[in-house]
């Protein structure tokens, strides 16, 4: 009897610690974001405020209204950063999932020689650094005088891109059946109608998140955009946020709500796709 | 058709091959070439100048250099470890909840869809020393009187900056290792179980083992983009307080751009690049050796 107790006793225990370390550990993750949320409507005065004003007094959205009625009062262009980001995050991921989708297939469907070492090439140009990287693009494209234009950045980040995008897109292929294919071309398809009649719709909501994973990495991308771009015709969101703390003080309220405005495409986004993400970067982990 | 057949990938191949030869192979080979001449962007003539290997021998007698590339190894000794030992500890707190484990998982990946420029401005906010959330909190709760200076002194910035890298990755190695504890067959476990394992064996030969090639690709997609903490680093202290934060990349960063010296900021970028080729080639080949360990078809 006593034993009976003291175990029960133990796993209830154990039950308040392992809540106690899950709270703990979400509190972690999420107290960042919320933070900058919150301080994104609080007045300066209070963000400045010694000692510490906990409680919000007044919750106002000046910051957001600021930020979006042009150069004068806001103090930085985000609407025109905000296009710049949309066009050039959008153009480089169609191409790189068009250009993904050809090699993904390869990878998937095809054996050559080499085939791994191909692999672990395309991914070893993904390593260089974007700052390494920056040097000689830079120097080429003042030459090519497409230094700060949108160009330049889009061809960077397909290139940024693709390798990726391949990763991920032949894992998808690799999840649909050989078979179905096969039998598609047993029925008078050529491999062509064979590949997007069958497989494109079967693999389609993979592409679709590795579309999305390609379309954040533009979206986020810093090191590059920074050295590429300089003027507001091509300057993305990232590199705008460091508009704030170019000048004498930081504007902390305002980099917030800039920070809100970023994080929310990329909030939504990312948990449309979590569920295949996971699984193309995972396939072939367990089974082939 | 089949006479074809070795055509067709190589086809299929051919407009990454390119794409990556135009923006990857070629600027590099460019800055490679760089890296033998004195270049600085203010005297273009200087970029026909041939010098040999000038710049690499006064890197290997730059301190600052040196600080530099240690500072970057431990800061990814560190961080990688750490988020691997975090991550696979809130992998299973994940999986061992009963309810609501879609809203946790979702709450898991939250930093996932931070950019590294904002996990810097974000931590920068946090660590300010006098209007910072850390400070406030440490002050409000009367742990310490004194504001600390978290992003001005050397050392207390290395660890801000070390936090920030770990909470911004930590997501990654999380959502891949929770996805291995899923797919993961149950009887291999009851069946220790009855064994006789403790939890700690079972762990350590069942589980763990099984788990391994998922923590390997997140390594893997770790080591793509270890140089993410460039951006963390620009932002939150640009590598102050007097270089005490300076790594790799951000000092090729300033040597190329702010001192305008391309040839030797060029010599130094393929210090990092080697670096990040090391780290990458490595675990791809644990991944490879994990997979076929577990039978897998690669």
């Amino acid at each position: 009897m006593d034993e009976n107790s003291s175990a029960r006793l133990k796993r209830r225990l154990l039950g308040i610690i392992y809540r106690i370390g899950l709270f703990l550990a979400m509190l972690t993750i999420c107290l960042p974001g919320l933070w900058i949320v919150l301080s994104s409507l609080r007045p300066t005065v209070e963000i400045m405020a010694k000692p510490p004003v906990w409680i919000p007094q007044e919750i106002s959205f000046d910051a957001y209204v600021a930020m979006f009625s042009g150069i004068g009062k806001g103090g930085i262009p985000v609407i025109e950063y905000f296009r710049n980001s949309l066009i050039i995050s959008v153009t480089s991921t169609v191409i790189a999932v068009a250009i993904g989708m050809a090699g993904g297939y390869a990878f998937a469907r095809y054996r050559f020689r080499g085939k791994s070492s191909v692999f672990l090439g395309l991914m070893l140009t993904r390593t260089v650094p974007g700052i390494a990287l920056s040097l000689p693009l830079f120097f080429l494209y003042v030459r090519l005088g497409i230094i700060d234009t949108h160009f330049g950045l889009i061809l960077a980040y397909v290139a940024l891109n693709v390798p990726f995008t391949i990763w991920l897109i032949d894992g998808f292929f690799r999840q649909v059946p050989k078979d179905l294919a096969e039998a598609a071309q047993i029925d008078g398809c050529t491999r062509w109608q064979a590949f997007w009649q069958v497989e494109f719709p079967l693999a389609g909501p993979g592409i679709a998140s590795a579309a999305i994973f390609a379309f954040l990495t533009c979206w986020n991308e810093f090191a590059l955009a920074s050295q590429l771009t300089r003027s507001v015709s091509a300057k993305t969101l990232p590199v705008g946020l460091l508009d704030y703390t170019a000048e004498f003080t930081i504007d902390w309220r305002g980099m917030c709500a800039l920070a809100v405005v970023m994080i929310i495409p990329a909030l939504t986004l990312t948990y449309i796709v979590q569920k295949h993400l996971v699984g193309g970067l995972t396939s072939g982990a367990v089974k082939g | 058709m089949k006479g074809f057949k070795p055509s067709a990938p190589f086809l299929l191949l051919l407009p990454a091959m390119i794409v990556l030869a135009a923006v990857v192979v070629v600027p590099l080979l460019l800055s490679l070439y760089s890296s033998f001449t004195p270049f600085r962007l203010t005297r273009p003539e200087t970029f026909y100048v041939f010098i040999g290997i000038r710049n690499y021998l006064s890197i290997l007698s730059n301190t600052d250099f040196w600080w530099a590339f240690g500072r970057t190894v431990l800061l990814l000794t560190i961080a990688l470890n750490l988020e691997m030992l975090l991550g696979l500890g809130l992998a299973m707190l994940v999986e061992k909840a009963t309810r609501g484990q879609r809203i946790l998982r979702t709450l898991m990946m939250f930093p996932m869809m931070f950019s590294p420029i904002l996990v810097g401005f974000q931590f920068k906010f946090m660590f300010n020393d006098n209007i910072g959330l850390v400070n406030n909190a440490l002050q409000s709760l009367g742990i310490t009187r004194d504001a600390i200076p978290w992003l001005i002194e050397g050392h207390l910035a290395f660890i801000a900056i070390s936090i920030a890298e770990i909470w911004s990755s930590t997501a990654i190695f999380a959502i891949l290792i929770l996805a291995g504890l899923l797919a993961m067959p149950k009887e291999p476990i009851e069946a220790a179980r009855v064994d006789g394992c403790t939890p700690w064996q079972t762990f350590r030969y069942v589980t763990w083992p099984f788990v391994m090639p998922f923590a390997y690709i997140a390594m893997t997609i770790r080591s793509l983009d270890v140089a993410r903490a460039y951006d963390i680093v620009k932002i939150m202290t640009d590598g102050g307080p007097a270089g005490r934060t300076e790594l790799l990349w951000t000092l090729v960063a300033r040597t190329a751009y702010s001192d305008g010296r391309m040839g030797m900021a060029n010599a130094m970028a393929y210090f990092s690049i080697l670096l990040s080729i090391a780290f990458t080639v490595y675990f791809f080949n644990k991944l490879a050796a994990a997979r076929t360990q577990i039978g897998a078809e690669w």
